[in-house]
Order: C-alpha cells, then sequence, then structure tokens
C-alpha cells in the first residue's frame, strides 16, 4: 500500500485576500472564513457583550451570543457581574433560554441541577447516584475564561491567555470616555431593551458601513429630501470638516465633533438641534458636573460613531451590537443610551432612536437594503476584488499613529481591515 | 361622540374600515392611508414586547403625527430602498372584536400578511388594536398598536406600512 502524507488543511491566505486597497469577495461568502472568523475573532480576541447597567440588580441576568457561543451574563449576590457559558455541566441543556430576567438561582431544565449565581453545584435530585469521585464543586457553571469592564461596557474572550482587554481597547477607551462624559455623573443606562433586526449581509459589511461617510447621500437620500433637520444638522459633502479616524487595533471613527466645532458654538446639533432652553435639567447638571467652559465643549462635540472591533457600535446615542449568524446573515442589536440624570434628553433619544434605527427606521431600514443587495452581489465571481482604496495615501498621521482622513475617505473601513488580516493570519494556537 | 352616531356605527361599518385600510396598506397608497387618521394627537405604535412601556422601553415605531407624516413623506419620495421597489403584500384580517366606549371605538384583530420580496417570502401576523373616532362623519384613527407575533424576535425590514 502507497504511504499517504497526512493531509494538510489549506489554509486561507489572508494577507493575500486583504491588500490594503482591496479585498477578496469571498471574504463575505466562504463559510470556511466565517467558521475561522468564529474562532479567531470572536472566541479567540475580545469581544462585547453587554454593559452592567443591564444586570443592575442581584439575580438579573441576560443571554447573548459571541460568535457561536450562547454566553449568561448576570450579576451575583455580592454584585460582581460573571459570565457563564448557557449550558448545564451536566448533560448539557440549555440553562436560560429567555432574553433577560432575574433569578436567584438558576435550575437546569432537564435534571433539575441548581446552581448559585457564583456558578456553584448547590443541589441536584439524588445525588448519592453518583459514584464516590463524582465531585460537586468540580460541576458548576462554567465562567467564561476572561471578563473585563471598562465604563460598565463588559467584554469576554473566550481563551486564558493573550493581550488584555486594556491592549485590545487601546484608543477606543477615549471614545468610552467620550460618550460616558456627556453624562452628569460619568454614568449610562442600557435600559431600554434592544431593537433586533435581522440583516441579510455579512457582519463585516455592517462593520464597514457604521463608518462609512460615503454612502449617506445616496442610501439615505429619501430622508435628506424628506426631512429638513436631517438634512441640514450636518455637513455630508465630500468638503465637509468631518474626519474618519483609523485608532489602530481595528477601531474608527467618523468624528462629527470636526464638523460641530467648525459650524460654530451650537449646542446639540447631535441631538438633532434641540434648542439648549428645552433642557434646562441636563445643561445645570452638566455645568455643575464640570463647569460651564468644559461642559459647553462636551454639548457641542456630542457622543462619538464609531465603530469597536469587532461587534461594538458606539453610534451616537445609541449602542449597536452586531452578531454573526452566518457568512449571510447577521443580527445587529441597537439601544438607546440613556444618560444619568438627564432624564429630558432621554426621553428624546428614546424617540430619536426608533426614528433612525431598527428595522422600521428611517435609516437602518435602508442600510439593510443596501447590505442585501451588495451581499448578493458579491456572491457573483467577478470582477474578483472590491476597491477600498478611496483616499489611500492622503492620510494625516498623529503622533500617537491614529490615522485622519476627510468624511468620504475609506480609511476608517481600512483600519478595520488591517488589524482583521493580523488576528486572520495569527498562527498561535487557539 | 355622543351615544347618537356611535350607535350609528355598525360592526359592518367598523369591518369595511379595517378591510379598507389593509388594502390601503397593501396597494403602498401611502396618501390615502395617512388620511384616515385623525388630524392629531395620534399613535402609531408598534412594540418589541406585550406589555412595554414606552416610556421607557424603546418601540419598532411609535409614531406621533408629525413623525408619521414624517414617515410618509420618506416613502413618497420614491427613494426609500428598503421599499424601491415595494414588496408585494397581501393581508388578511379576522378575528374582529369591537368595544364600544364613551366617545371612540376600539377594536382588536388579528392580521396575517404575506410579503413577497426578491426570491423571498415572509409571513408577518400579529393583533391590531385601532382606536377609531369619528371626525366629520368620517371614521379615523386616533391610535394603531400592533404587536407582532414575532415581535421579541429579531425582524427583518418593517419599511411596510403594517
Amino acid at each position: 500500500m502507497m504511504a499517504t502524507a497526512a493531509s494538510i488543511p489549506a489554509r486561507t491566505d489572508y494577507r493575500h485576500l486583504v491588500q490594503d486597497g482591496r479585498l477578496h469577495g469571498s471574504l463575505y461568502t466562504s463559510p470556511a472564513i466565517f467558521a475561522e472568523e468564529m474562532e479567531k475573532i470572536f472566541h479567540g480576541g475580545w469581544a462585547f457583550v453587554a454593559h452592567e447597567s443591564e444586570i443592575p440588580n442581584s439575580g438579573d441576568f441576560v443571554t447573548r451570543k459571541v460568535g457561536t457561543q450562547s454566553l449568561i451574563a448576570l450579576r451575583d449576590k455580592d454584585g460582581t457581574p460573571r459570565i457563564y457559558y448557557n449550558r448545564c455541566p451536566h448533560r448539557g441543556a440549555t440553562l436560560c433560554q429567555s432574553a433577560t430576567g432575574n433569578r436567584s438561582r438558576i435550575t437546569c431544565p432537564y435534571h433539575g441541577w441548581t446552581f448559585a449565581l457564583d456558578g456553584r453545584l448547590i443541589g441536584l435530585p439524588d445525588e448519592a447516584g453518583y459514584p464516590d469521585d463524582f465531585v460537586k464543586s468540580d460541576a458548576g457553571m462554567v465562567p467564561v475564561a476572561r471578563m473585563e469592564g471598562y465604563g460598565g461596557f463588559l467584554f469576554v474572550n473566550l481563551v486564558p491567555s493573550g493581550i488584555s482587554l486594556t491592549d485590545h481597547l487601546g484608543h477606543a477607551t477615549e471614545l468610552i470616555d467620550a460618550l460616558l462624559g456627556l453624562s452628569p455623573t460619568g454614568r449610562i443606562s442600557l435600559s431600554a431593551g434592544w431593537m433586533k433586526h435581522r440583516m441579510r449581509s455579512n457582519w463585516k459589511m455592517i462593520v464597514e458601513n457604521q463608518v462609512d461617510g460615503y454612502h449617506a447621500q445616496i442610501v439615505h437620500g429619501s430622508l435628506l429630501k424628506a426631512n429638513r433637520v436631517f438634512a441640514t444638522v450636518r455637513d455630508r459633502k465630500s468638503t465637509s470638516p468631518t474626519r474618519v479616524r483609523d485608532f489602530g487595533m481595528g477601531h474608527s471613527d467618523i468624528d462629527h465633533a470636526s464638523d460641530y466645532r467648525a459650524a460654530g458654538d451650537k449646542l446639540f446639533r447631535w441631538t438633532g438641534g434641540i434648542e439648549p432652553e428645552r433642557l434646562p435639567t441636563y445643561v445645570a447638571a452638566m455645568n455643575a458636573a464640570y463647569g460651564e467652559e468644559d461642559a459647553r465643549r462636551r454639548m457641542i462635540e456630542g457622543p462619538p460613531h464609531s465603530m469597536l472591533f469587532p461587534n461594538i457600535s458606539l453610534a451616537e446615542m445609541n449602542i449597536m451590537v452586531i452578531e454573526p449568524v452566518t457568512p449571510d446573515i447577521s443580527i445587529q442589536y441597537t439601544c438607546p443610551v440613556f444618560l444619568e440624570g438627564a432624564d429630558d434628553l432621554n426621553a428624546r433619544t428614546l424617540r430619536r432612536c426608533e426614528g433612525a434605527m431598527g428595522p422600521a427606521g428611517f435609516l437602518i431600514a435602508d442600510d439593510a437594503e443596501i447590505g442585501e443587495l451588495t451581499q448578493m452581489g458579491v456572491a457573483n465571481l467577478e470582477p474578483e476584488w472590491i476597491i477600498l482604496s478611496r483616499g489611500m495615501g492622503k492620510e494625516e498621521v498623529l503622533d500617537n499613529g491614529v490615522k485622519l482622513a476627510g468624511l468620504m475617505d475609506e480609511t476608517s473601513q481600512r483600519g478595520f481591515w488591517r488589524h482583521y488580516r493580523e488576528v486572520m493570519s495569527s498562527t498561535a494556537a487557539l | 361622540m355622543d351615544a347618537m352616531s356611535r350607535r350609528s356605527i355598525s360592526a359592518e361599518a367598523v369591518h369595511q374600515f379595517l378591510y379598507h385600510e389593509a388594502r390601503l396598506q397593501d396597494e403602498h397608497r401611502y396618501d390615502d392611508w395617512e388620511a384616515l387618521w385623525a388630524a392629531e394627537d395620534t399613535l402609531y405604535w408598534v412594540p418589541m414586547r406585550e406589555g412595554a412601556d414606552p416610556a421607557r422601553e424603546v418601540s419598532y415605531i411609535y409614531d406621533n403625527r408629525s413623525r408619521l407624516a414624517s414617515r410618509i413623506r420618506q416613502l413618497n419620495t420614491g427613494l426609500r430602498h428598503s421599499q424601491a421597489p415595494h414588496s408585494k403584500l397581501r393581508r388578511l384580517i379576522s378575528n374582529i372584536e369591537i368595544i364600544d366606549r364613551e366617545g371612540h371605538i376600539d377594536v382588536q384583530s388579528n392580521f396575517i400578511l404575506v410579503e413577497s420580496r426578491r426570491s423571498l417570502q415572509t409571513i408577518w401576523s400579529g393583533r391590531t388594536t385601532h382606536r377609531l373616532v369619528l371626525q366629520d362623519e368620517q371614521l379615523r384613527i386616533k391610535s394603531k398598536t400592533v404587536l407582532l407575533v414575532n415581535c421579541e424576535q429579531p425582524l427583518g425590514n418593517l419599511a411596510f406600512l403594517v
């Protein structure tokens, strides 16, 4: 019999597929690439799961997907947030099937194994039936390998070693700080629930679109025509003072503050131009918290419009989370950001979220439609390469490495893809 | 609406109103549909769960009268990609229950809606609560709440009129 070498699976060459100014279309369609992304990006890297304000009380929980994995994020009796795999250690049943809830303990629906919020197995029917070497303390709910938080945003990493969350976030902590800094107390609340929008496009298209300053005139042309406030509150022309920024580590933004500053000292353009007199409680609280000058700067500049690698967007006064389902289906979750101590503004934020976002939103429904058309288009084999070179080589590079470019340049997307290539090309054992 | 005019509105008239509204929605007759609404202080609501508190929780749609007008203006541009081209729609209205109250009529009904868009056929369903009032002798919608069967699950685009 002829000897045969052990088969070596062909490795995808991401340095070929992801080039500086162009991308291979298969990145959006290949099931093999999708599976590798789940492992390397979502399971082997840091991903957002939940915000602490979603589980304010002991026993509060939410269930979330990260990559292919279902997780339970809950608050323990001593106030500690904990994140477990949503799987009974006994025979594998799903422990929590609802999206949110409150439990003083968690009981498996299959055989009734019961766990304390700190994960310990505290009860099981007919415990005497197990052999002597059964160790109850080894059969608790399994926590994720790593959980870290920043500003109440909880991130997980399903592998025990590798870079810290701080290193992963890098400059993105400044974006989170900018959002929290719009709250007079520095705290936000994601208590309004999440819109759930099923999109028929690859998750990376949603990432790219979040920080795309080039599409608004076309994709959102209907709203520009129908809504005067939306049409005038920002400068969306190619000559706009708005910058896009590539922060490294795959994080990027559209820095609307650069437009708001250039447009003068008018507050609240980011709210659709509410007159400050209509937000007296919020303005007073900001002035008291930060002093008039600094409060004024914050209220002019507004929240970040950013995409943090790989799955969370600080989307102005909304948080958006992207959940990959298959190569061509993703779910986008959207929750309005409530600022502690700003009830007058929060009521408007809620209604603005509904107007713009989600499956019926004046903006995002059209983004979803174009995403679907793009997914259908890119499944065609030719021309094979996607062009992503807009503004390339014209970026301004700051001393701290951050790249700035014009509103309509594709610098933000290239920043995502450069980091994607690094992560996907790594050969580190997971 | 006084007691006399309330009595003059038959169940059949209410049914016909709901069927007529359904057809205007199915056929994307946006202005005609908007004209079915009362002039002011209206609410078009698609919650994300039964029993939701819209003052604290986000909804899929929570349109007051001016937001509703905005929605129609955007659709009327013909440039709203998520409805250009239009979805093909037909819906059935059934299980109608009328609760006549002081000054208005509350009507609940079920619907099944088939949407055809490109290669995809989607079935939508839910329970609708209309609050109808008489305005210039005509039935008009004061509020409409659509509780989708799948409102707690991820939804595809809902850019047509539900």
